[in-house]
């Protein structure tokens, strides 16, 4: 990958980004979806103390809320991305041009940075404000476990994006299994409330060690108590992660060679036909 | 550029000049797509050998996409760029770009420039198209069938854009229609592909000689018209006139139109 198509691929993200947050739709979504959403727990259940800490609710679900927009991010909107830059042709226009196709690819990482640094700040905001949580305990956990949790999910989100037929499908099909990964991975409620079954199953995904160094970032070392082994684990949240980085950085890149290989005009244009008759 | 592919396409020979346009002219499903995704290459061929600027186009580096244009039949991306932000992105991968502002005025969309891309009309969208495709100087511009769906107004503006590129800048263009009309008027040199071969290749006049439909002869004969079909008309009419000793009455030598020895030839091969 050569430095003029990062350069133009950095460009490319920041424009994408800003048509994003100019969109109403995309606009009001991502204010719903994470600060009203937040909001609306933190003045149900905000007070509420974890079990066995002195921790409230809220400053849980901050820590929370944070791996989950990551994971929703990369594994999610980046999936359902693509397969629309598929569908639509930008993926065939970005290969018919030199280095277009590296220029896309850091372009949409880009944009999805952009996008994962705006919601985390907006659910910092609101936990500031409405929740009075304070500021983060250890700033640089903070950031280190938000940008390898990214490395974890985003090449493997792309890998997901290209399987998919088309967008709609992405989304219908990747919703339930996150919102199941959601429940089980201690984003909302701690992991000791579940069953050992489900403790086990959701270890092996990057989402619950996402969350898990992002309360070590958010919460007093006292909470740690709470965790499954009694303890942050930060040698292990980084492994893990960068474990799941590695892996999708192997799957990804032969699989969007082979879709974008597969891409031509007439595909483009049966897809469309198709797409028009349902 | 000399390719040759099975399946849809048994056995194309040709070759294009630089400088030139040149059409694949044919009905749908002929095999004009599968053509020049080809020689674009997006699309492997089976067998055969093709060479698009001294490259196989498999083994297409960036150096050699930098010198094509690329302008396929449906785009719909890029909705929510404005038009001249996009053809500045797209400039941007190319050393020598045009001038942004003054493609967009060549193209007719200098007053388009700040609308979003997915509001633009679709004779508009195609231009934009056109624009995009050969914002990098390519020595090559592909175009496949780039006025379906044009109102006839639209239709010969963009002919009149597209011969005006290749004048001016030795644009090689490459360009697939299901129009005769089209090739016939754009064109240096046209192949009729039907059915996956090549059936006719050459300038318009060759090709309306080699496709030439009979003619038919007609006349009358104690009152009542007779006529005939014939590839010679003119020898029939000559042994009519020897019949007759002197003028034949109604005589009527019609030969077809190019369009009607385009879809005689068309519906023999198919």
């Amino acid at each position: 990958m050569n430095r003029k198509a990062v350069r133009i691929g950095i460009r490319r993200g920041w424009i994408e980004h800003t048509y994003l947050i100019r969109d109403p739709k995309e606009l009001i979504g991502t204010l719903v979806s994470t600060v009203g959403f937040f909001a609306a727990m933190i003045l149900w259940i905000g007070d509420t103390p974890i079990e066995g800490t002195n921790v409230t609710a809220t400053t849980y679900m901050t820590a929370g809320l944070l791996a989950f927009v990551v994971f929703g991010a990369g594994l999610f909107t980046l999936p359902t991305a693509l397969a629309t830059d598929r569908e639509d042709g930008t993926l065939l226009r970005l290969r018919g041009l030199p280095g277009g196709i590296p220029a896309y690819l850091v372009g949409r990482a880009a944009t999805l940075l952009c996008q994962i640094a705006v919601q985390s700040v907006l659910i910092m905001a609101t936990a500031l404000v409405v929740g009075g949580v304070g500021a983060p305990r250890d700033w640089l956990t903070l950031v280190w476990v938000l940008v390898l949790g990214t490395v974890a999910v985003v090449p493997l989100g792309a890998a997901i994006g290209c399987m998919f037929p088309n967008p709609k499908a992405a989304a219908g099909i990747l919703v339930l299994p996150a919102m199941g990964l959601m429940a089980v991975s201690g984003v909302l409620v701690p992991t000791s409330y579940l069953p050992e079954i489900v403790r086990a199953i959701a270890q092996v995904f990057p989402l619950y060690w996402q969350g898990l160094g992002l309360r070590a970032a958010l919460l007093p070392d006292s909470a740690a108590a709470a965790e499954i082994a009694g303890s942050w684990r930060l040698p292990q949240v980084a492994g893990v992660l960068a474990a799941w980085g590695i892996a999708g950085m192997l799957i990804a890149p032969s699989l969007i060679r082979r879709v974008t290989r597969r891409e031509s005009g007439s595909r483009l244009a049966e897809r469309q036909l198709a797409a028009a008759r349902n | 550029m000399r390719y040759g592919a099975t399946e849809v396409l048994r056995g194309v020979d040709l070759d294009v000049e630089r400088g030139e346009i040149f059409t694949l002219l044919g009905p749908n499903g002929a095999g004009k797509t599968t053509t020049i995704e080809i020689l674009e290459g997006f699309r492997n061929r089976s067998a055969g050998e093709v060479r698009v600027l001294g490259v196989d186009p498999e083994r297409g580096t960036d150096a050699w996409r930098a010198k094509l244009g690329i302008v396929l039949q449906s785009w719909r991306d890029h909705a929510r760029w404005e038009t001249r932000r996009l053809l500045a992105h797209v400039a941007e991968f190319f050393d020598d770009p045009y001038d942004v502002d003054e493609l967009l005025e060549a193209v007719g969309l200098t007053g388009q420039a700040d609308r979003r891309v997915g509001r633009l009309s679709g004779g508009q969208r195609r231009r934009l198209d056109v624009a995009l495709g050969i914002v990098g100087r390519p020595e090559l511009l592909f175009l496949d069938e780039p006025t379906a769906g044009f109102d006839p107004e639209a239709r010969s503006e963009f002919h009149e854009l597209i011969t005006k590129l290749a004048a001016r800048d030795g644009i090689t263009v490459l360009l697939t229609t299901h129009d005769l009309a089209e090739a016939e008027k754009l064109a240096h040199r046209t192949a009729i592909l039907v059915r996956g071969r090549v059936a006719v290749c050459g300038t318009p006049d060759e090709l309306a000689a080699a496709v030439q439909a009979p003619s038919r002869v007609g006349w009358l004969e104690d009152g009542r018209p007779q006529s005939v079909t014939t590839s010679d008309p003119s020898q029939v009419a000559w042994e009519l006139h020897q019949r007759f000793g002197g003028p034949v009455p109604g005589l009527v030598i019609r030969r077809p139109t190019l369009e009607e020895s385009y879809l005689n030839l068309v519906g023999r091969e198919s």
